[in-house]
């Protein structure tokens, strides 16, 4: 496993602790949510850093007051057409505030990532033979948008506005 | 009609270069047939009984003149010169080679066309009212609306993995010609008591396997909130869609289990949110698409004219073909054109790259150069000077489509079946053609009057058998096709889905069967004038059941 | 008219740089006509035959891998309609079709 962001892979400070696994004091960690909400208080007092990791049918209600204290989200898509984790991200950004690292896991493709990027993701925990070269291209394919999302990019409505004549060339 | 700017063109551009990158990595084995296939599919590319199939999306079904040219261009040079008419309004290349996608992309592209969203589990092209814009009974123009809904719903980045296809219709009109009870979303505009025009939002209608008429989910959102409320409706339905069982994956079946009025309480508390992330357009925007859509400007003609009066004098035939084939217009003086694409044993929605080329002539010489694709499979000519109806309906019996049987039983819709459908149980087509020579004299049609027959090969229901008058379901019984009739489905304003009458008939008894049912009409309606529909809503199954099936 | 089960079987598939309708042949190669295709007759050569159109998958060949039902005898004929529709093209365009066997040179 490797972990990358829109550039290609990144340094990842974050380590996976199975549900019976004991904290390992000052190391950043990312637990299941079902551990997460029954010892919290043991966790954000010993480890280093917690994060969790939400399958997309999560409340993200009970998540709520965890939030503020979380270094990384972990999203988990059950496979490629596992579309919810587009909304989640939008939601925990969005209704949620939630600021930190916010990642993706699961068999997404390297064309789907710019559209987590605009939901809100920054980080994509994938297989260590993840095609690269396709990422960065996919992450650039397009210039502009037709639509707002979590990015905040401006969509072509109002560039429209700021072209001189409008966008008739 | 709407043109491109130089954003529309970019992204035009810079989706033909995605996808050709697409291409070649599934070419080249990066991308398996499990990870293309979703891609290929938002992109209109299936794989069919003998090849690929691209299905182009015709935006609201509103044509160019030089874009009907060039589909015809590209049929000859990249199918086997010919294309077909489909019931989302799109058009469909049966022959197309993975290989030469992307060339054919950049050439659609150079006419502002493209083949986004037409298949995959996310937001379809948006259909509406062929008439939009010349019907005298819209209270807008729903194209306006409709680009807006393209524009916002093209490579939207949290709604392109749904659980399942979403397909929206408008109609700007009471009298619906969209079939917006159907869709997943459909939009009625209306008016507010205030004047205001704004959006009645129906969600949750279908077809398929699980048939539903749309409840009435919000009756008026302003136009300044749509998107919004509209995001907010997706989102809903993109959380908490059934993703375990693709036949319950529909938005139909997450309204039904909460509730519509579950249902549209959930939107209502998502819709701040919606609102607040900014995706409604600015009213400069809209006016901006409104502005394409302004009606040309028609000449001032007095009613009757003369020549069109003496025209159909002198020609029973062409009187006949009028009163099937012209829809009222707006401006006096002229008439919307439909074209039936059903002439008498023909294949429902085919036309050659020819039949194309001479259509898109016609528009130029005749209809300010648009053309616009009905969701019945047939093609109309929104701006004919009534003084112009008679050379077009004889120019139309030069390239065979001059049949006036729009509305009338031989008007048939029929699925491509499994003639080439790989998902299909059952052959359409050649049920159409044998109940169109049937029933083929124009006598007899007039006779029989209004009656709408849609044939699907398979329960997915491409042919929109549960809102014919008469449906007909292909069925595949132990290797053998089979015929199932149902009665009394509607896709008009009075939607309703058609009952199934007993067990299917083989291929060739079908038509002996159509043929009772449409006897026992005959027999039974109180007068000519009323219609098979109204008959059957009067009378209900039993004497069908009776006629097909014997007392029991 | 119940359908028996046949023993005979042919591979079938579509080519995906093309998407052509193809069969696999006793030469190992993928043929566009039915009647070239190899014929197994026992369920271990028609497991030897799935085993071959999952490699050629794999190997992002073809695509809609199917071994499929033939009548026995001497011409190969496929049982099932949407096979014979397959095979030749559709039946309400004749003129597009593709006749069973190649052309004779």
């Amino acid at each position: 496993m490797a972990v990358v962001d829109r550039n290609g892979p990144i340094a990842d400070k974050w380590e996976r602790l199975a549900d019976d696994a004991p904290v390992p004091g000052g190391t950043s960690v990312i637990v299941s949510f079902a551990r997460l909400k029954s010892e919290h208080n043991s966790l954000f007092s010993a480890a280093g850093g917690v994060g969790v990791e939400i399958p997309g049918d999560v409340n993200l209600d009970e998540l709520e007051p965890f939030l503020p204290r979380l270094g990384v989200v972990v999203v988990r898509m059950a496979n490629m057409r596992d579309g919810r984790a587009f909304s989640v991200g939008r939601l925990l950004r969005e209704r949620y505030g939630y600021g930190n690292d916010m990642r993706a896991v699961g068999d997404f493709i390297p064309d789907q990532v710019l559209f987590l990027l605009r939901c809100g993701f920054t980080s994509f925990e994938v297989k260590d033979n993840f095609p690269i070269d396709s990422l960065k291209h996919s992450v650039a394919a397009y210039s502009v948008w037709y639509q707002r999302a979590t990015d905040r990019a401006a969509a072509v409505a109002e560039l429209r506005q700021n072209t001189p004549g409008g966008g008739n060339s | 009609m709407y043109i491109y700017d130089q954003f529309d063109h970019t992204i035009t551009r810079e989706r033909v270069a995605e996808f050709s990158q697409q291409v070649v990595r599934r070419l080249i084995g990066e991308l398996s047939e499990d990870q293309f296939r979703p891609l290929r599919l938002m992109n209109g590319l299936y794989l069919q009984l003998h090849a690929y199939m691209l299905r182009v999306a015709v935006p609201y079904g509103t044509l160019s003149s030089k874009q009907l040219h060039k589909l015809a261009d590209i049929a000859k040079k990249y199918d086997r010169d010919y294309a077909h008419f489909t019931t989302r309004q799109n058009l469909q290349y049966n022959w197309i080679k993975l290989e030469q996608v992307p060339d054919l992309l950049a050439e659609l592209a150079s006419v502002e066309m493209h083949a986004n969203q037409t298949s995959g589990n996310c937001i379809r092209n948006v259909t509406a009212d062929q008439f939009a814009g010349v019907a005298g009974d819209e209270v807008e123009d729903p194209r306006i609306i409709s680009e807006v809904i393209r524009q916002w719903s093209t490579f939207h980045p949290e709604f392109s993995f749904l659980p399942r296809k979403f397909k929206f219709a408008l109609t700007g009109a009471a009298k619906d010609r969209a079939a917006i009870q159907f869709h997943d979303i459909g939009i009625q505009i209306v008016k507010n008591d205030a004047g205001e025009i704004g959006y009645a939002i129906y969600v949750g209608g279908g077809m398929g396997r699980t048939p539903v008429v749309a409840p009435l989910i919000k009756p008026f959102v302003a136009r300044s909130e749509l998107l919004s409320y509209l995001e907010a409706c997706l989102r809903v339905y993109n959380l908490h869609g059934r993703r375990d069982n693709m036949y319950k994956a529909r938005i139909k079946i997450l309204v039904r289990d909460l509730g519509p009025a579950e249902y549209a309480r959930q939107v209502e508390e998502m819709w701040p949110m919606t609102r607040a992330a900014g995706v409604d357009v600015p009213a400069s925007e809209v006016a901006r698409i409104e502005a394409f859509f302004v009606p040309p400007v028609y000449e001032k003609i007095a009613e009757p004219v003369a020549s069109f009066v003496a025209a159909k004098a002198k020609s029973s035939a062409f009187a006949r073909w009028v009163e099937t084939n012209v829809h009222p217009h707006k401006a006096a003086g002229y008439g919307a054109v439909t074209i039936s694409l059903k002439p008498i044993g023909g294949i429902p929605g085919d036309a050659s790259s020819a039949q194309m080329h001479a259509i898109a002539d016609l528009a130029d010489a005749y209809s300010l150069g648009e053309v616009r694709v009905t969701h019945v499979q047939n093609v109309v000519l929104p701006n004919v000077k009534q003084t112009d109806l008679f050379a077009v309906w004889q120019k139309l019996g030069e390239i065979g489509f001059a049949d006036g049987n729009i509305g009338l039983v031989t008007d048939i819709i029929a699925c491509p079946g499994l003639d080439y459908c790989s998902l299909a149980n059952a052959r359409s087509i050649p049920v159409a053609q044998k109940l169109s020579t049937w029933f083929g004299d124009l006598d007899r049609q007039h006779n029989i009057g209004p009656l709408q027959i849609k044939i699907s090969g398979c329960i997915n229901a491409c042919g929109h058998h549960h809102a014919g008058h008469i449906g007909i379901l292909g069925v595949d019984k132990a290797g053998v096709e089979f015929y199932q009739i149902t009665l009394g489905g509607a896709g008009d304003e009075k939607a309703s889905i058609g009952q199934l009458l007993g067990p299917g008939f083989a291929g060739e008894d079908i038509v002996g069967a159509v043929d009772k049912v449409v006897n026992t009409y005959l027999d039974l309606r109180q007068s000519p004038a009323e219609t098979f529909i109204e008959a059957y809503r009067r009378v209900g199954p039993t004497p069908f059941k009776e006629s097909l099936y014997g007392r029991r | 008219m119940a359908q028996v089960k046949s023993q005979t079987k042919v591979l079938t598939a579509n080519r995906l740089r093309n998407g052509e309708t193809v069969y696999y042949t006793p030469a190992g190669t993928w043929s566009l006509y039915v009647t070239e295709a190899k014929v197994s007759t026992t369920p271990e050569e028609a497991e030897a035959l799935a085993k071959i159109g999952a490699d050629a998958y794999a190997a992002n060949q073809v695509i809609d891998v199917a071994v499929i039902d033939v009548a026995p005898g001497s011409e190969v004929k496929p049982t099932h309609i949407r096979e014979v529709i397959r095979a030749t093209g559709p039946t309400v365009r004749t003129d597009l079709n593709k006749p069973v066997a190649p052309p004779q040179r």
